[in-house]
């Protein structure tokens, strides 16, 4: 067997070119299926991991889809905003606490959170440098932000906002970096972290202003008494908190009014959630309660439908290859017939010939599963990290 | 010999591992930051051994003026428990990134019987904006039931930290409010002699004390160590023309020079001190109460009213720690 093996295996080296199409051919064949399976598996352990750790969200009522992409992931479309008052409603029950999602604004492409310091805590993200935002105007920056755009403690960015027809509400405003989490591989990496008040003067609910009861200058001033000062539209906004300037920011009307785009509800336990759920199931109020978890299992049910299909394209792909395959091979036979022959004319029997193209199939064969399991190794070791670019980065 | 020693050992095992236990056990304190003292004297109160409660603006700032530098907002950052008062008091709050979780608004329950505070002009922008609004009265513990709700709502937030110290919580709880309750009643009874006569107040500060106990009070802006110029006199002789009255409220000694002044138009001065800060003696309840006691005297009453667990009596010549000037609020919120 072995001179067998032999010469089949210097006839596929001299036709080397050959040799390896076929080899590519079946390896591709193979690993495609088995590669794009452990993909999806590893896209919706990581997606479903993430939703996992978001027990409820509360947000307006429409997409709920869309309100998990833009609170969990912070990808998508900007939904529509609910009011504090939302989760000031929720925490008066005593069965969960809320932590505030606003979204809207970006800096440098990447998405610019609001919330307070609780969401550290419960996504368990630690900092790698410098501390968390303590006072308004100060931002802390994902690792993957603060690595794309060269920033660290230290440094400042500036906010501008979703849309750039927006031109009678946020201004950009500068911030001061004072912060860079740890790499965690997750959407949190690629955000910039603001305090829910600082989003909002991002937005133009807070502004800063020099004092309009002091001012001299009367075009500033389009009608005063002893209660109230009227400001015009030449009234100039801070841009950048500083020091100097922090205790002239304020907000104007009643905070419980202030747009959130979500919150993460973390209830006591699962009967505080199925209470808390129970609250809005009937549609009465303004906002919608979800289970993150249970939104991205109806999208993945939806991929791995469409994944389904494209089992059955791959398969049927793939049979079709193997078919064709079969043929090059059939078809080579027909083109060697005269090397065939001619080994039969110097004495080799027609069971040496037979063991010579099975030994060709074999280290073909053999060839194309060492380069599969190769692969499929490769993909095992890496495939968090590539889901990871895919989605994440 | 072998079994004395072996034994020696087991026991000395036994004593190092209660050491262990039990300094874990003290070393577990809730640790509750608040935003000014008469907060803190309930959380100790109510939480005794099982809190650490840390309230760490300087003794001779206005807290609800006071600007905390950056480690001590790290600090509120790390506590168990935040224990705010309240209808704006402490504007630093609202600058300020704190974990929401953490937050207990002690007069949440009765928000909706907040009073306007000093009057500042508020602002708008254009003839439609929304306008900001001038200062809500935040010295809500001045009223004894008030007190009592905020007392309370510390007592659930801290029940809340820690189920299995519930009763011994309630039980402090419901001493304190005891001490509360008798504290309204002496001040009713205080109040009362000055019948329906108007009363002065130096700053808009007592609008819960005069509301509690039906007192008709007439707020000015000064302060104890400022002379308030021509025009705070010639407003007071205005006031005094319409209305005569006998006496004005003040949270520290005014300077001597005011005194005089006011002694002259036949007003006299009391010193009901507001206890927002730590006083330099005394505690919570003891300074209360002697305002009370100033409050008879100032009425020539020499009977007694009964003792709420004083330890000290305050000095009313100790005027100076507790309500702070102009000067000292902006001393006090600069970095």
């Amino acid at each position: 067997m072995i001179d067998s093996f032999y010469l089949a295996m210097r006839y596929l080296l001299f036709y080397r070119v050959r040799s390896l199409t076929v080899v590519a051919c079946l390896v591709l064949v193979a690993a495609l299926p088995i590669g794009l399976d452990r993909i999806l598996e590893e896209s919706e352990r990581q997606l479903t991991a993430r939703a996992a750790t978001t027990p409820l969200l509360v947000g307006s009522k429409g997409s709920s889809l869309d309100l998990v992409l833009n609170a969990v992931y912070f990808g998508g479309q900007t939904p529509d905003p609910i009011s504090l008052a939302e989760i000031e409603r929720i925490e008066e029950t005593d069965l969960a606490y809320a932590i505030p999602i606003h979204s809207g604004s970006f800096s440098g492409g990447a998405p610019i959170i609001g919330t307070t310091i609780d969401y550290f805590e419960y996504r368990e993200l630690s900092l790698a440098e410098g501390r968390s935002f303590a006072i308004l105007g100060e931002s802390v920056l994902g690792a993957g932000v603060a690595s794309r755009l060269g920033l660290r403690p230290g440094d400042s960015l500036v906010s501008s906002p979703e849309s750039v027809f927006d031109l009678a509400g946020a201004y950009p405003l500068k911030t001061s970096v004072v912060g860079v989490l740890e790499p965690s591989g997750t959407p949190d990496d690629l955000a910039v972290f603001v305090d829910l008040k600082t989003a909002w003067i991002m937005q133009g609910i807070g502004h800063g202003h020099q004092d309009l009861t002091r001012v001299q200058d009367p075009t500033l001033v389009i009608e005063r008494d002893l209660n109230r000062v009227v400001a015009s539209a030449k009234v100039v906004e801070y841009q950048e908190i500083t020091e100097s300037n922090r205790d002239s920011f304020h907000f104007h009307g009643d905070q419980s009014s202030y747009p959130l785009s979500a919150a993460l509800v973390v209830p006591k336990d699962e009967r505080a959630a199925t209470l808390l759920l129970g609250r809005f199931v009937d549609g009465s109020l303004d906002a919608q309660l979800i289970r993150p978890r249970a939104v991205i299992g109806e999208l993945m049910e939806t991929i791995f439908r469409i994944k389904d299909i494209l089992d059955l394209a791959v398969a049927i792909v793939g049979t079709a290859a193997m078919l064709a395959l079969v043929l090059v091979f059939s078809l080579s036979f027909r083109l060697r017939e005269q090397e065939l022959r001619s080994n039969f004319e110097i004495g080799a029997s027609r069971r040496t010939t037979v063991r010579l193209l099975a030994a060709e199939l074999v280290l073909l064969t053999g060839a194309s599963a060492v380069c599969v399991m190769g692969v499929l190794f490769g993909l095992e070791r890496f495939c968090s990290a590539i889901v990871r670019g895919l989605f994440v980065t | 010999m072998q079994l004395v020693s072996q034994r020696i050992r087991r026991l000395g095992l036994v004593v190092l591992l209660c050491t262990v236990l039990s300094s874990a056990a003290s070393v577990a304190q809730t640790v509750v930051y608040t935003v000014n003292y008469p907060l803190a004297y309930f959380a100790e109160r109510i939480g005794g051994e099982t809190v650490s409660v840390r309230f760490p603006a300087p003794a001779h700032v206005d807290p609800a003026f006071w600007m905390p530098d950056l480690e001590i907002i790290a600090a509120y950052q790390a506590a168990d428990v935040i224990l705010l008062n309240g209808a704006g008091y402490a504007r630093w709050v609202g600058q300020a990134s704190l974990p929401r979780r953490k937050l207990v608004d002690t007069s949440r329950s009765f928000r909706d019987a907040y009073l306007p505070g000093e009057e500042i002009a508020g602002h708008q922008h254009g003839p439609a904006g929304a306008h900001t609004h001038g200062l809500i009265a935040f010295t809500t513990w001045l009223d004894p039931q008030q007190a009592i709700a905020q007392a309370r709502s510390i007592e659930v937030a801290l029940a809340m930290h820690n189920a299995a110290d519930a009763p011994a919580l309630a039980r402090r709880a419901d001493a304190l409010v005891a001490d509360l309750e008798q504290l309204d009643r002496d001040l009713a009874t205080a109040f009362a002699e000055f019948g329906e006569e108007p009363l002065l107040a130096s700053h808009p500060i007592y609008a819960y004390l005069a509301r509690r106990y039906g007192l008709d009070l007439r707020s000015f802006s000064w302060e104890p160590d400022l002379e308030p110029g021509e025009a705070g006199w010639q407003a007071l002789d205005v006031l005094l023309a319409e209305t005569p009255v006998s006496w004005m409220l003040w949270e520290a000694t005014p300077l001597d020079s005011i005194g005089k002044k006011l002694a002259a138009r036949g007003v006299g001065v009391l010193v009901y001190k507001i206890v927002g800060n730590r006083p330099a003696s005394g505690e919570f309840l003891s300074v209360m109460r002697a305002n009370v006691e100033m409050l008879v005297h100032a009425v020539g009453r020499a009977t007694p009213l009964s003792r709420i667990g004083s330890r000290t009596a305050p000095s009313f010549s100790d005027s100076k720690s507790e309500g702070v000037s102009r000067a000292g609020r902006e001393i006090a919120a600069l970095p």
